[in-house]
């Protein structure tokens, strides 16, 4: 099963090469049938890549551990449904699942707008094509999830991370994932917009609602990491700015400016450049956020290992993607010149502009202060971290100017404004801004900066969308002589993305109330004996103890706590720890949450000593935590709205999201109302017997027990470091000579490859070919193999573009023999 | 059209010049130098007071806890435990919740402030890495990350 799935990927890489090649050429030749031959490989890689997608899932669900990547990340014991989530638990399969769904959107994207922009189809499928070949090229030189183990299979896998067991931990990444590759699609079409220079709105128009779509899966993928981090690393917060996590909001921040940005070309045919580099700049920082969390470029918690040759690959592609797309840019820039001035600061495309310009410093100062310890490091010698105060410091002011500009943008005019005509506009929001801002400060004396200011705002904000929709529905009820409420619907119903806009706006307005509760935030950590009680905010909490359990699967030491508000007892809270068979160095925290919409309990079990009974605790008071999520529910409904067709039906494609959004909303309802944390934890296996002697001490040791292979015959070629079953007296011994030869003062990599080739008297026990000489060849072959080919493409994409009859034959035979040429001519030359 | 560039340029520098002071003087106090213990024990009056990550390893059998409290006393030192020579060793000082995976041989990062008598560790600046097999996705738990 394994070759096939690897053949499936070589497959779906040729096939991808056709497609580039031959829509490009149909395109210059303008031959549909080629053009159209170029759509068919399209839909074909999305058929392969579904075929290659079921042959991995299959191994995981029979357990196939022959297959690295399944005996890493999955194990017999594991319930289905991780199983089958397994496919992304790993780097391998996370690519797979790029190019699958990838695919997939190309295809749709392709499918939807064939006729509608026929011009640029054939260069959409060319750019898709080329991004899927560059993961695949990735997968099958560096990161092919099919790699088998050669002869001894492993009998059970070792099983996916117990934190990753959890159900928010199941669907955030596809989430993210969908986010960051729908974004590959506006980059499509705006590449093939620079090309062909059709650089009119059309484009933008088929790419705003894949942005959309997009940006809505980005923002849930955002929110579930934030829900996992709350419910399951139990630290009492849900933002950490840990590299990981700017990661991804970094695209975020541009497909938001985008999202506006947009509307200001659309109305005024303003800001053509601008629109075309936030797509580009939201792609490339896809790519990036995924070079920076898998590379090892960044130390970030999340531990990613550090893999130089994913780096590397990966700074190339981004070196292409930025110069090719910004030549591209520069060349068309007399296609791109703004056909209107901004005539006043006080209109509505000021307001955007402004907003444009705050998100991308957002985005800029998020990226520098991930970097920045990589950076010192390079600059200075000297690593210096900047820690979470740091960015909370910057982005509390950008965040509430971005809540400002929410408020301020829909009271402007398009064009210009006078402040005559904007002092009754802004008198309801404004008064209402102030009442929020007068009751935080006075009534429940919240300090005004920057809480307080945030409570005013949006106050504000929440005056300016009732007064939006109240102005609309009532000249809508005049006209039409219908009731206020009808009048509403209708309302939304004919505008459904400037009022779907609104309902994110309110959405966005409850996420940022819910994070100014933080300036309430309690957190405290007691030690409590039976009997005993601590105080917290309003709440009283008494220890009864601690139990243990036991399951079967796990050990479970849960804490009984009784929470007391004026002497009343309302509820009881259980904390626990669970220790899993054969993973007890690693026991889970299950946190108690107590929820109410004014705030959260949230009770951690720190430690335990069952001799006297006593519990450490870890106590935080949470307000309005809770509307951060429920924000999101209203903001997945707005994007919902605003993503309903304008003719229902007109292509019922375009309807999914809509229905994905109430889903969303559903399933955020349900989550919210349970009050139960999904803790979806189960036994795994995984076994322990790893425990034998000569453990790499420094990561000198590390790399060169990672090179050698040990030579039992049994383990089908492992390396030293891995070879550990049974225990394996040959490895034990190789890590042995090796540490020993380390001690001894040899710290020469060729010097111990020379010593272990002496010994063993082959190569036979090298990890990898020795990088010089013929060897290096080994080396070399696929990275020459993959340009080439990149470059025979290129060429046979212009040649045979010419027009027909400069053109040579047009048989698919003739371009194999000329990438043939070109590779036995590549391959001449090194040798 | 040149008296447009200028007040653009003026502008523009005034900003830059304004972006570059505050995050200047936020950087100030907002970064932490991140030491290996080696590094910072070779010379620690220069780095008493400074806020700093350490990088280390917990001495087994170092872990005092003081009964019914929270306060922990525990040693550090440079290399991995199995290393033939420990490198420089620290005392340090910690008051609450231990992540998990805190132990003797745990690998750690401690938030804090060297001072005269050992290292001070900050509220919930304990981060202790997963001894985990995982090669990816190995959160480590701590409070405070």
């Amino acid at each position: 099963m394994a070759s096939l799935g690897t053949f499936l990927l070589l497959a779906a890489f040729v096939t991808c090469s056709y497609s580039a090649v031959i829509s490009v050429a149909g395109a210059r030749r303008r031959s549909r049938r080629l053009i159209e031959s170029g759509i068919g490989a399209f839909y074909l890689i999305c058929a392969i890549m579904t075929a290659a997608t079921a042959v991995l899932i299959n191994a995981f669900l029979t357990g196939d551990f022959s297959i690295k990547y399944v005996a890493h990340n999955s194990d017999s014991v594991q319930p289905l449904f991780y199983k089958l989530t397994s496919y992304w638990g790993g780097l391998d399969g996370s690519i797979m699942f790029w190019v699958f769904l990838l695919s997939i959107f190309g295809s749709l994207a392709v499918y939807v707008n064939r006729e509608r922009h026929r011009e640029l189809i054939p260069y959409v499928v060319a750019t898709i094509s080329v991004v899927n070949m560059f993961f695949l090229f990735l997968m099958v030189i560096h990161k092919n999830p099919f790699t088998t183990y050669l002869t001894q299979v492993p009998a059970d896998g070792e099983g996916l991370n117990p934190l990753l067991q959890n159900a928010y931990m199941a669907i955030h990444p596809p989430s993210l994932y969908t986010g960051f590759v729908g974004m590959t699609i506006p980059f499509a079409f705006g590449i093939a917009a620079l090309i062909t220079g059709h650089l009119d709105d059309s484009w933008l128009r088929a790419v705003r609602r894949w942005t959309m779509f997009s940006w809505l899966f980005l923002s849930f993928g955002l929110i579930l990491g934030m829900i996992w981090a709350y419910e399951e690393l139990g630290w009492g917060g849900y933002w950490a700015w840990d590299p990981v996590e700017n990661a991804a909001l970094l695209p975020w921040f541009t497909a938001t400016a985008f999202l506006h940005s947009v509307m200001v070309q659309e109305r005024r045919s303003m800001l053509r450049v601008w629109n075309v580099t936030l797509v580009i700049v939201t792609y490339f920082l896809t790519i990036f956020g995924t070079f920076m969390t898998r590379s090892g470029v960044v130390q970030s918690v999340h531990a990613f290992g550090d893999d130089p040759i994913l780096a590397r690959l990966f700074i190339g592609f981004m070196v292409i993607i930025l110069t090719f797309s910004f030549g591209l840019v520069i060349w068309r820039l007399p296609l791109l010149k703004a056909r209107n001035e901004l005539d006043s600061w006080l209109s509505r495309e000021a307001a955007f502009l402004v907003n444009n310009w705050v998100m991308l410093f957002a985005a800029l100062f998020v990226l520098f202060g991930t970097m920045f310890p990589t950076l010192s490091e390079a600059v200075t010698g000297t690593r210096l971290t900047v820690a979470g105060a740091f960015f909370n410091k910057w982005m509390t002011p950008v965040g509430l100017v971005l809540l400002m500009l929410t408020g301020v943008g829909p009271l402007l005019a398009w064009r210009r404004s006078s402040f005559d005509k904007i002092a009754p506009q802004f008198l309801w929001p404004g008064l209402s801004g102030l009442v929020a801002l007068a009751i935080a400060a006075l009534y429940f004396k919240i300090p005004v900066w920057p809480s307080g200011l945030c409570f005013g705002l949006c106050g504000f904000v929440a005056g300016t969308i009732v007064q939006e929709f109240w102005k609309g529905a009532a000249i809508r009820s005049r006209n039409s002589g219908t009731d206020l409420l009808t009048a509403l619907v209708g309302l939304v119903g004919k505008n459904k993305r400037r009022y779907g806009g609104y309902i994110v706006h309110v959405g966005i307005t409850l996420i940022c109330f819910g994070f100014a509760g933080n300036a309430r935030k309690l957190d405290e950590q007691v030690l409590l004996k039976p009997g005993q009680e601590t105080k917290i905010g309003k709440y009283t909490i008494k220890s009864n103890g601690v139990k243990v359990a036991d399951d079967g699967q796990k050990q479970m030491t849960t804490a009984y706590l009784t929470v007391f508000v004026d002497g009343k007892e309302i509820d009881g809270l259980y904390p626990a720890k669970w220790a899993y068979r054969r993973h007890e160095q690693e026991p889970t925290t299950e946190v108690a949450i107590r929820r109410t919409p004014v705030e959260d309990l949230y009770a951690v079990l720190g430690g335990f000593d069952l001799a006297d009974q006593s519990v450490t605790l870890q106590l935080v008071v949470n307000p309005l935590v809770n509307w951060v999520w429920f924000g999101f529910g209203i903001m997945a409904l707005g994007t919902g709205i605003a993503l309903l067709p304008e003719r229902s039906f007109a292509f019922a494609l375009a309807k999914m999201p809509a229905e994905a959004a109430a889903t969303t909303v559903a399933l955020l309802c349900v989550l919210l109302l349970s009050g139960t944390s999904l803790s979806a934890q189960s036994n795994m296996g995984g076994d322990m017997n790893t425990r034998t002697s000569f453990y790499a001490r420094t990561p000198f040791e590390k790399e060169m027990q990672h090179e050698i292979v040990c030579t039992c015959g049994a383990c089908g070629h492992q390396t030293i470091a891995e070879c550990r079953k049974d225990p394996c007296a040959t490895s034990h011994e190789m890590r042995g000579q090796l540490a020993a030869m380390i001690d001894s003062g040899v710290h020469d990599k060729d010097q111990i490859i020379q010593a272990f080739i002496a010994k063993y008297g082959t190569e036979e026990m090298l990890g990898a070919p020795v990088d010089r000489g013929f060897s290096r060849l080994a080396w070399l072959l696929p990275y020459v193999v993959g340009a080439s080919s990149a470059v025979a493409i290129g060429f046979a994409a212009v040649k045979w573009s010419r027009k027909p009859d400069e053109a040579a034959v047009t048989a698919p035979a003739a371009i194999d023999s000329a990438l043939e040429e070109r590779i036995d001519d590549e391959l001449r030359d090194l040798d | 059209m040149t008296h447009r560039y200028i007040k653009l340029g003026l502008t523009a520098g005034v900003l830059v010049l304004a972006f570059a002071g505050l995050l200047w003087s936020t950087l100030q106090d907002g970064t932490e130098y991140f030491k290996h213990v080696d590094e910072v024990m070779v010379n620690p009056q220069a780095w008493e007071g400074k806020p700093l990550q350490l990088h280390g390893y917990v001495i087994p059998g170092s872990i005092l806890k003081r009964q019914d409290t929270l306060e922990y006393k525990f040693k550090v030192q440079n290399n991995p435990i199995r290393d033939v020579n420990q490198g420089h060793v620290v005392e340090v000082s910690y008051t609450g919740i231990v992540p998990d995976t805190f132990k003797g041989e745990a690998e750690v990062v401690l938030r804090g402030k060297l001072t005269t008598n050992g290292f001070h560790t900050d509220p919930g600046g304990v981060t202790a890495k997963c001894p985990s097999k995982y090669e990816a996705q190995a959160r480590a738990s701590a409070p405070g990350t």
